[in-house]
């Protein structure tokens, strides 16, 4: 599990980069906190043995949200979404499932503890690490995909018996709430990461600001993003 | 460095988010451009000792020119800027500045030895590395300055007060940042045989999440636009 924050940053930054003439401080806060979700499993593994990383970092839960999105916005004749919120509505619902998948699950994905992408279909841990480069002297070296007794092509780290994945709320492998060890809520681990928060922080002050003196100015952009879907 | 298409994901995604109705074919290539440039210190590290990583990777180039922006698009009577390019080239103008800063420089500066951050008026590589958590047993940890707080005690280089220890990892006289133009084991060894070269693209797995997070968003930015365009 990456930190929580740092999830929060990317899923602001595609928020940004996404929700277009939809961006106000409600739309990105539902954005932000789509990031932050999946990260809820870690409290579920005090029960269920290895949920974390597993339960809510499993791609069924927004594949069967996006069916769902799909089926009301595109195949109805009425959306229920639209609706009820409109196009603002639309636009949120679709950048917060994208925030879940690509910020929520994605970036905790590229980490050697990995992400338990088909449970309960499926039990298997699965990271992609490893490096991409060309040399000189080898070719093309890439390490990313291993080819190994698991259906998918990437390095697993185990499944929810045996592999654990540590966070502040249960630190130690198996279930059940422990009293008299060390918890350590990680906020940033590493320099990129902390570029990153400093990225998503910044980007955020520049587009409100950007909102606040386009009303005055003449900005195209504001004015052919407002109508559509989607 | 983290490679140049690292950046160009990072960059694209931050791009996005800031650059509203600017958002064309035109920007983005301009932005190319912008993040590409500082890798061209590689180059002059040939001729000039410790150049990469300080000639165009600082935080003195990207000051100089925000001050520049701002006379030339708030305190100007008549912006050049705005006369040439109208409003989008202030607005990709600024953006590609940001781009710069938080997409090329300071994602160096948390790389290998990290960035000459002043040069040319203070010549000195910084390097940002560390982690923040809250702890039960130690509180809060912070490791990316390392502030030591002997306030009135004169230490042994004779220095007294607030030390603090932001990274420092050299200067230009004996720093090498590794990179394919000039690889670090043909610096050290001398060596007359073949030079191994590494051109990375993703050296690890967070660099690859950028890269495809940054081409996801360009992704679904063509998919909203199409989707636009069908409803009219």
């Amino acid at each position: 599990m990456a930190p929580t924050l740092v999830n929060v940053a990317a899923g602001v930054l595609i928020g940004l980069a996404l929700l277009g003439a939809a961006v106000d401080r409600r739309s990105l806060l539902v954005v932000a906190l789509a990031a932050a979700v999946p990260d809820l499993d870690a409290v579920l593994s005090l029960a269920i043995q290895g949920a974390t990383n597993a339960v809510f970092h499993t791609l069924l839960l927004p594949g069967v949200a996006f069916v769902v999105l799909y089926w009301d916005t595109r195949c109805r004749e009425r959306s229920w979404l639209a609706t009820r919120y409109g196009w603002y509505g639309v636009r949120v619902a679709w950048v917060a499932l994208g925030s879940y998948v690509v910020a929520g699950i994605g970036l905790d994905l590229f980490r050697p503890e990995g992400v338990n992408l088909l449970y309960p279909l499926h039990d298997r841990f699965y990271a992609v690490v490893g490096r991409l480069l060309l040399s000189t002297q080898d070719g093309l070296i890439l390490t990313f995909v291993e080819r190994g007794e698991t259906p998918l092509w990437l390095t697993s780290p185990g499944t929810t018996a045996d592999h654990h994945v540590a966070t502040w709320v249960n630190p130690t492998p198996g279930t059940g709430l422990e009293t008299g060890v060390e918890r350590r809520l990680t906020l940033v681990e590493s320099g990129w990461q902390l570029v990153v928060v400093a990225a998503a922080i910044g980007a955020t002050a520049a587009r409100f600001r950007l909102e606040r003196t386009d009303e005055d100015e003449q900005d195209p952009g504001v004015k052919t993003e407002t109508d559509g879907e989607h | 460095m983290p490679s140049t298409i690292v950046h160009a994901g990072f960059a694209l995604l931050l791009a996005a988010g800031l650059l509203k109705g600017a958002f064309d074919r035109r920007a983005l290539a301009v932005l190319l451009v912008i993040v590409v440039i500082p890798e061209a210190d590689t180059i002059a590290g040939l001729w000039l000792d410790g150049a990469h990583r300080a000639l165009l990777h600082n935080l003195t180039i990207p000051i100089v020119g925000g001050l520049l922006l701002y006379w030339d698009t708030s305190y100007r009577e008549r912006s050049w800027l705005r006369d040439r390019w109208g409003w989008w080239g202030v607005r990709v103008a600024w953006v590609g500045l940001f781009v710069h800063v938080f997409a090329h420089v300071l994602l160096d500066y948390a790389h290998l030895e990290g960035i000459n951050a002043f040069y040319p008026i203070v010549d000195r590589f910084v390097r940002l590395e560390g982690e923040l958590a809250l702890s039960t047993t130690e509180g809060i940890v912070q490791t990316f300055v390392d502030v030591d707080l002997d306030v009135g005690v004169a230490s042994e280089d004779g220095t007294d007060g607030i030390a603090a220890d932001v990274g420092v990892t050299g200067t230009t006289a004996d720093t090498h940042v590794d990179n394919p133009v000039e690889p670090s084991t043909a610096v050290e060894d001398d060596a007359d045989g073949p030079v191994e070269r590494l051109f990375p693209v993703a050296e690890s797995g967070w660099q690859l999440y950028l890269v495809l997070s940054g081409l996801f968003v360009l992704v679904a930015r063509r998919f909203q636009d199409r989707r636009e365009r069908d409803d009219r």
